[in-house]
């Protein structure tokens, strides 16, 4: 088998590869990696050199991992997934990411293609306006110090409380969109300076909203879909994937400083800069915890204040209100963050950098709803291709600390995409294809083309087939917002 | 000008890479940052309407470059700002570099300028300041 590495890799299963801990000096546990053997040869180097690295950091449990979606990151790879023991383990901005608490959300209709396809340039018109995207975009929530402060404990729920949603939200969001922990006093004046005017703001990059049609050929498991709220014959969905702003990413860049420093006198060595790290229980390690549950809040607020804009935008399009139009959430959860979670091992500080949480039916954690689904998980592929709900299993709670995949994974730099693919053309073909894109952006959108990622349908039926998600339904797109 | 720059593919798949090159440090910076601003905007389409002048200093140039360019990042996200130049002098006194530029631009504005990549951040990813042969050299990788 020829892949982008010299190690030695080893089948455990078609789907899971491991890399021994000889592979490489200094690694304390096997690297997995979850992938077809397609998906296998066509990671990057980065993923075996960045996982094999991760294996080497103090106090981690069983085996540092990477999810088929993988590919290069800095410091862990992109999909990559580790725990690590509360008393002897690190923490690692490295393993988080800049973009603190980046995430997906679910928003289900009682609408049909049938009905929104003849209101759909004013609806992406309308959710264009409502929902600022791309370089310096400012949202309308304007915000004090004070309040920004209280944005970062309450999350969600301090949205809810100020009218941009409904109480039952919060029920359908990874810790209900509120982790405790957050404090506020250690957050820097910088990171605060960057995020305060960015509430309800998209980005730019991979981050999107897209309206989505859900059709009765394309649900796997038609009984879970149904008791998501999926119910097919053409339905109307709206996917969001975006995180904490320019105030996660002020975070993160504070703490790698901080760790750098921290690091030698912890006498840590790390093989990547990017990897810098602090014992979970010192001063340093606490402290960036309680700074990264700040914006990891800070995200779940924006991705709320950004479902409210959506439901007003539809019920400005469709004159009727968004209760009316059944605009409940199917799910929001992240896919860069670290929480501590207990498994058989004890208490872990769990990493997951492009990779969402997927708790089985069996976890205690989940909320009522989902204790007969297990978690929804939510994938977001290209703009091109289409993106899946699945759910999370309990043998992803056994196997890979309730983990899974979170997209479809680029394969092409953005460079190379901009030579490959013109982005005013690739507007106009996607509308002759029926979904309509609406970009700031014609350069980014470019380098958002579908070519640039994997086959997600590949990626999804390759965690299926390992038994760490469910596949429940595809979503197709219809209309794309990108920054 | 003595300065150039190129972006890199081969060693940002998700995100942007550039190396930036110059006959001193100052022309490096100057490198860096020119191309840490073309990969905001298109910078012809930026007007000149917003300034901030912006002293640094440390001991080691690596160091003070890159918290130059993250300094740069932090402004477009407090300031909503894009960037049109950012002319700079770097001088050295005693072991200390020391670093005096401008930050020039805009608002925001989609209407008429041309914009491109959200930067979020400067990243440790493959990061360095290096001379070799009497010319300075700097490679930068940006999360995007």
């Amino acid at each position: 088998m020829s892949l982008n590495t010299d190690m030695t890799v080893n089948r455990i299963t078609d789907e899971i590869w491991e890399i021994p801990p000889s592979e490489k000096s200094g690694m304390l546990v096997p690297a997995r990696i979850y992938a077809t053997r397609e998906i296998l040869q066509a990671m990057d180097s980065g993923v075996f050199d960045q996982v094999t690295n991760v294996a080497c950091l103090p106090g981690i449990r069983r085996y540092a991992l990477c999810m088929p979606d993988g590919h290069w990151g800095y410091g862990f790879p992109i999909g990559g997934v580790a725990a690590f023991d509360v008393q002897d383990g690190i923490i690692s901005p490295g393993g988080v990411g800049y973009d603190i608490n980046c995430g997906m959300r679910l928003i289900r209709t009682d609408l049909t293609l049938a009905d929104v396809q003849p209101h759909l340039e004013r609806l992406m018109t309308e959710l264009f306006r409502k929902v600022p995207a791309g370089v310096g975009a400012s949202g309308f929530v304007r915000l004090s110090r004070e309040e920004f402060r209280r944005v970062m404990t309450g999350g969600a729920r301090w949205c809810v409380e100020r009218g941009y949603g409904w109480h039952r939200d919060l029920v359908r969001m990874e810790e209900g969109g509120c982790i405790e922990g957050a404090d506020p006093s250690i957050v820097t004046d910088h990171a605060i300076q960057r995020g305060i005017n960015q509430l309800g703001t998209l980005g730019s990059g991979n981050h999107y909203l897209e309206v989505q049609v859900v059709s009765n050929e394309r649900i796997y498991d038609p009984v879970t879909a149904a008791t998501l709220g999926i119910t097919g014959h053409e339905q109307i969905v709206v996917m969001v994937h975006c995180g904490s702003r320019g105030f996660g990413h002020q975070v993160a860049s504070d703490y790698l400083k901080v760790f750098e420093k921290s690091m030698r006198r912890y006498g840590i060595t790390v093989k990547d800069q990017q990897l810098v790290c602090a014992p979970f229980r010192s001063p340093e390690g606490q402290e960036y915890f309680s700074a990264m549950n700040c914006a990891a809040n800070t995200a779940f607020a924006n991705r709320q204040v950004i479902t409210h804009q959506i439901r007003e935008a539809f019920a400005t399009v469709f004159g009727r209100s968004a209760e009316a139009l059944g605009m409940e959430l199917v799910y929001d959860v992240a896919h860069n963050i670290a929480k501590v979670e207990r498994y058989s091992e004890g208490d872990l500080v769990v990493h997951r950098k492009g990779a969402t949480r997927a708790f089985g039916p069996g976890s205690p954690e989940l909320p009522e709803p989902f204790r007969q689904t297990g978690q929804p998980v939510i994938c977001g592929g290209s703009m091109e291709t289409g993106s899946h709900l699945l759910v999370g299993t309990d043998q992803a709670v056994r196997d890979t600390f309730g983990s899974t995949m979170h997209g479809a994974g680029r394969t092409m730099s953005r460079a190379q995409a901009k030579r490959t693919v013109h982005g005013a053309q690739l507007q106009q073909q996607m509308k002759q294809r029926g979904i309509l894109v609406k970009a700031v952006s014609m350069s980014g959108l470019a380098e958002e083309a579908g070519v640039a990622y994997k086959n997600i349908s590949e990626v999804v039926e390759s965690v299926d087939r390992a038994g760490i998600a469910k596949k429940v339904a595809e979503l197709r797109p219809i209309g794309n917002i990108k920054g | 000008m003595a300065w150039t720059f190129r972006f890199l593919e081969e060693i940002a798949l998700a995100d942007i890479g550039f190396e930036a090159e110059g006959e001193s440090i100052e022309e490096v910076f100057l490198g860096a940052t020119q191309a840490l601003l073309e990969s905001m905007a298109t910078l012809s389409t930026v007007a000149e309407t917003w300034e901030r002048a912006i002293e640094r200093s440390d001991v080691d140039p690596s160091t003070l470059l890159f918290d130059w360019l993250s300094e740069v990042v932090y402004w477009k996200d407090a300031a909503g700002v894009v960037f049109r130049k950012a002319p700079l002098t770097l001088t050295q006194e005693h072991d200390t570099w020391l670093l005096r530029a401008r930050l020039i631009g805009a608002l925001v504005d989609q209407d008429t300028q041309e914009l491109h990549a959200d930067v979020k951040a400067v990243t440790k990813h493959l990061y360095e300041l290096t001379q070799t042969a009497g010319r300075w050299k700097a490679r930068v990788v940006l999360d995007v």
